[in-house]
């Protein structure tokens, strides 16, 4: 009896083991959809500019890194499927130059969403097919907010779109002219104005002088209207003293300078590109003699931006979101130093840029979406992007999950930005980017490097 | 009113006429002896600039030095140009060469592309860079003042060579009649092709100051050449010191508009002066009724 209980019990732990190890192999799953098909994402770059060429490189990384993983879990054909990216090339991102290839991505290539688009004015001109096809487009590069306030612009405004269903299809990934805008008048607030009234003995009523150069297009504008506002509302001791444009066009800035030098500033607030802004300090500092502080935005994160500028940068600042090249025994956010390292590995030891990192972050926030939406669906995937809550990965966010704010017209995020101060490094012969501000940042406790010093030879503004 | 700053943009705006009177002075020049329109000229300003500042990176030549590299370079490549090229179609339809010089713009602009596609927006490195005198507020550079210089010393060298020499005289008889000149017994052939490669050197020179002065890249050349053309015909079409008058203009022009118009009229108002001269004086500041 006991032998035939005991033959009893065994056969059932067989049973139960081989049941256990089928469930394990999934021999009960549904099998895979006869319909799977590989997920299309159409990466929006211009690929004659160099944060176009960055985003094409970051995005690859990121498809790269999920296919060896064996691609995104897609619950309704019950198989995970590879990511195809299917290269949508804006030439130059010009404003005219976009709305074509993504209509050509969306139509004839059929691709599930898009991710990219590296100016407002390009991506303004560009999310217009994806609006009326209703593809989610995760908007990586334009900083100006108006790529998802359309809707919200007075009648009659020719960027107005009335097509709210349209609209809600656009998620902002990307910091804006007022976020680092922001970050700049508080730093000239809370750390530059201090120095000078320390070093200079001036008095503690004098306000700091900023002169305001910009590209004259709607992202330069923004910049000084959105920085004048800040400075208004938020009450700091800055007088802007000089606001002056150059033609999108210009690769010469003296005359600009002249006038700005007159103005006597203690800082000079540059809105301008990569190659432009490097070429506007060194001009500034070489040709026309006006030794003051330049201050860039993060858009001259890049490589090309310290390789331009060289030894004239030295210790003028740079406004960032990422410190890709990062000066520290261990890194900030250990994701960035992991996300250095293979794109370093993957692309013949190149640095990557600023936006590429927001494009990177981007292909991971449309895997989660389509794993939660469980389908290729593009409203299910829109109405899964809309209740994303991922944790923080490249970008630093406010409450360190990334979050797309509510409403069919603000999808956007409450990213943080910091900034950098540029030293030279003899022995390497390179510029290196040093955190100067803010001393914390959310989920980094110890987040600055050094303290904030004026450039050699440095002369402020009138007294 | 008069303030350092109006005073420190006239400087910029003198030095900038420079390289705009050594590119308009090689454009007429050409122009003038051989009735050649070459758009590609302002693509031989680009390759000066590349040559400078490749003998004065590699071989570390001073940066002045190097224009004389760059005038021989480029006025080499004039000669296969002439030889090759334009003397090919000449006495055939106009339009041949405007499209050969049109189709040369893109072949130059392209293999400098291949060739410097890293050297994005650089500058020949000058050893006095930063550096120059502060007058009252107004800081004139080193370079500033050796650019002008420069430009001086050649075009002197170009008016003695115009004017003093064999090659000059049948130069200038060329320019008058082609036909009565071959009949005096002058080599035509020799002169077009000298004269190109004069006017090819100058672009070189212009180039190698472009280099010194601002940033370039391999797209450098269509502007300035839009530009040298608006020169010539400000100072009248086949006359050197309208090119000269006409560049100086142009430049001051550009920049003080730059200055005191926050930058972005710079060109608008550069071209407005253009049309303003030859609706008062349609042959140019110093041309002549049936050029």
């Amino acid at each position: 009896m006991n032998k035939r209980i005991l033959a009893a019990v065994v056969i059932v732990i067989i049973v139960a083991a081989a049941f256990v190890a089928m469930w394990q192999l999934n021999v009960f799953a549904p099998a895979p959809s006869a319909e799977a098909r590989n997920l299309k994402i159409g990466i929006v770059a211009g690929m004659q500019t160099v944060e176009g060429q960055d985003i094409e490189r970051a995005a690859q990384l990121a498809i790269d890194e999920i296919n060896a993983e064996g691609g995104i879990w897609v619950e309704e054909w019950h198989t995970k499927v590879k990511i195809d990216l299917v290269l949508v090339d804006t030439v130059n991102d010009a404003a005219g130059s976009t709305a074509g290839p993504v209509t050509r991505a969306i139509t004839d290539q059929g691709v599930d969403m898009l991710i990219g688009g590296a100016t407002t004015g390009g991506t303004l001109n560009g999310q217009i097919p994806a609006i009326t096809n209703r593809v989610p487009f995760i908007i990586t590069g334009a900083s100006l907010n108006l790529v998802t306030r359309r809707g919200s612009l007075p009648e009659g405004n020719a960027l107005r779109i009335d097509d709210a269903e349209g609209m809600s299809y656009m998620f902002h990934y990307c910091t804006t002219i007022s976020d680092y805008s922001t970050t700049v008048a508080h730093f000239l607030a809370d750390s530059v104005k201090p120095t000078l009234d320390s070093t200079y003995s001036f008095d503690s009523t004098r306000k700091l002088r900023l002169a305001i150069l910009y590209r004259d297009d709607g992202y330069g504008r923004g910049v000084r209207d959105v920085t004048s506002s800040i400075i208004t509302s938020d009450s700091l001791p800055i007088e802007v003293v000089a606001n002056v444009s150059y033609a999108t066009t210009a690769t010469t800035y003296q005359s600009q300078l002249i006038s700005v030098k007159e103005s006597k500033p203690d800082a000079v607030y540059i809105a301008g590109f990569t190659a432009d802004t490097a070429e506007v300090i060194k001009e500034g500092i070489n040709d026309v003699g006006l030794k003051s502080l330049y201050i860039a935005v993060e858009i001259c994160e890049d490589p090309q931006f310290y390789a331009l500028l060289g030894e004239t940068g030295s210790n003028q600042i740079l406004e960032s979101k990422i410190a890709t090249q990062w000066q520290g025994d261990s890194w900030y956010l250990p994701k960035v130093g992991t996300y250095v390292e293979n794109y370093g590995q993957k692309f013949d030891g190149k640095i990557p840029g600023m936006l590429g990192a927001d494009t990177y972050d981007a292909v991971y926030i449309a895997k989660n979406a389509i794993e939660r939406a469980g389908t290729l669906n593009k409203t299910n995937v829109k109405d899964a992007l809309e209740t994303t809550d991922m944790p923080q990965s490249l970008l630093i966010m406010e409450n360190e999950k990334i979050t797309f704010s509510a409403g069919t017209n603000y999808h956007e995020i409450l990213p943080k930005t910091f900034i950098e101060q540029l030293i030279w490094n003899s022995d390497s012969d390179e510029l290196k980017p040093f955190v100067v501000y803010p001393d914390t940042m959310p989920g980094i406790s110890s987040f600055k490097q050094r303290d904030f010093v004026l450039p050699e030879n440095y002369e402020p503004g009138s007294p | 009113m008069i303030t350092p700053g109006l005073v420190e943009a006239l400087i910029w705006g003198v030095a900038n006429g420079c390289v705009y009177i050594l590119l308009a002075t090689g454009l007429n020049l050409i122009f003038g002896v051989m009735k050649l329109v070459n758009f590609a000229h302002g693509q031989l300003l680009m390759v000066g600039a590349f040559v400078a500042y490749e003998v004065t990176t590699i071989a570390g030549l001073n940066p002045y030095a190097s224009i004389l590299v760059s005038m021989g370079s480029v006025a080499l490549i004039g000669i296969v140009l002439e030889k090759f090229a334009f003397r090919k179609v000449r006495g055939t339809e106009k339009l041949n060469e405007i499209f050969i010089s049109l189709g040369l713009i893109y072949v130059f602009q392209n293999v400098a592309t291949l060739l410097w596609v890293e050297y994005y927006n650089i500058r020949i490195p000058s050893p006095l860079s930063g550096l120059g005198l502060s007058l009252g507020g107004v800081l004139l550079g080193y370079d500033l003042i050796l650019a002008m210089v420069s430009v001086v010393v050649i075009l002197v060298g170009l008016v003695l060579l115009t004017k003093k020499t064999k090659i000059g005289l049948a130069m200038r008889a060329t320019s008058q009649k082609s036909d009565s000149a071959m009949l005096m017994g002058i080599n035509v052939n020799r002169v077009y092709v000298f004269t190109f490669a004069v006017g090819a050197a100058l672009a070189g020179a212009a180039g190698a100051i472009y280099g010194i002065l601002y940033p370039f890249n391999p797209a450098i050349g269509a502007l300035p050449t839009i530009k040298a053309f608006a020169i010539i015909i400000l100072g009248g079409l086949g006359s050197i010191p309208g090119a000269v008058a006409g560049g100086l203009l142009y430049g001051i022009a550009e920049k003080t508009a730059g200055y005191l118009s926050n930058g972005t009229w710079e060109d608008a108002v550069a071209f407005a002066l253009l049309i303003a001269v030859l609706v008062i004086r349609p042959t140019g500041l110093f041309g002549e009724k049936g050029e």
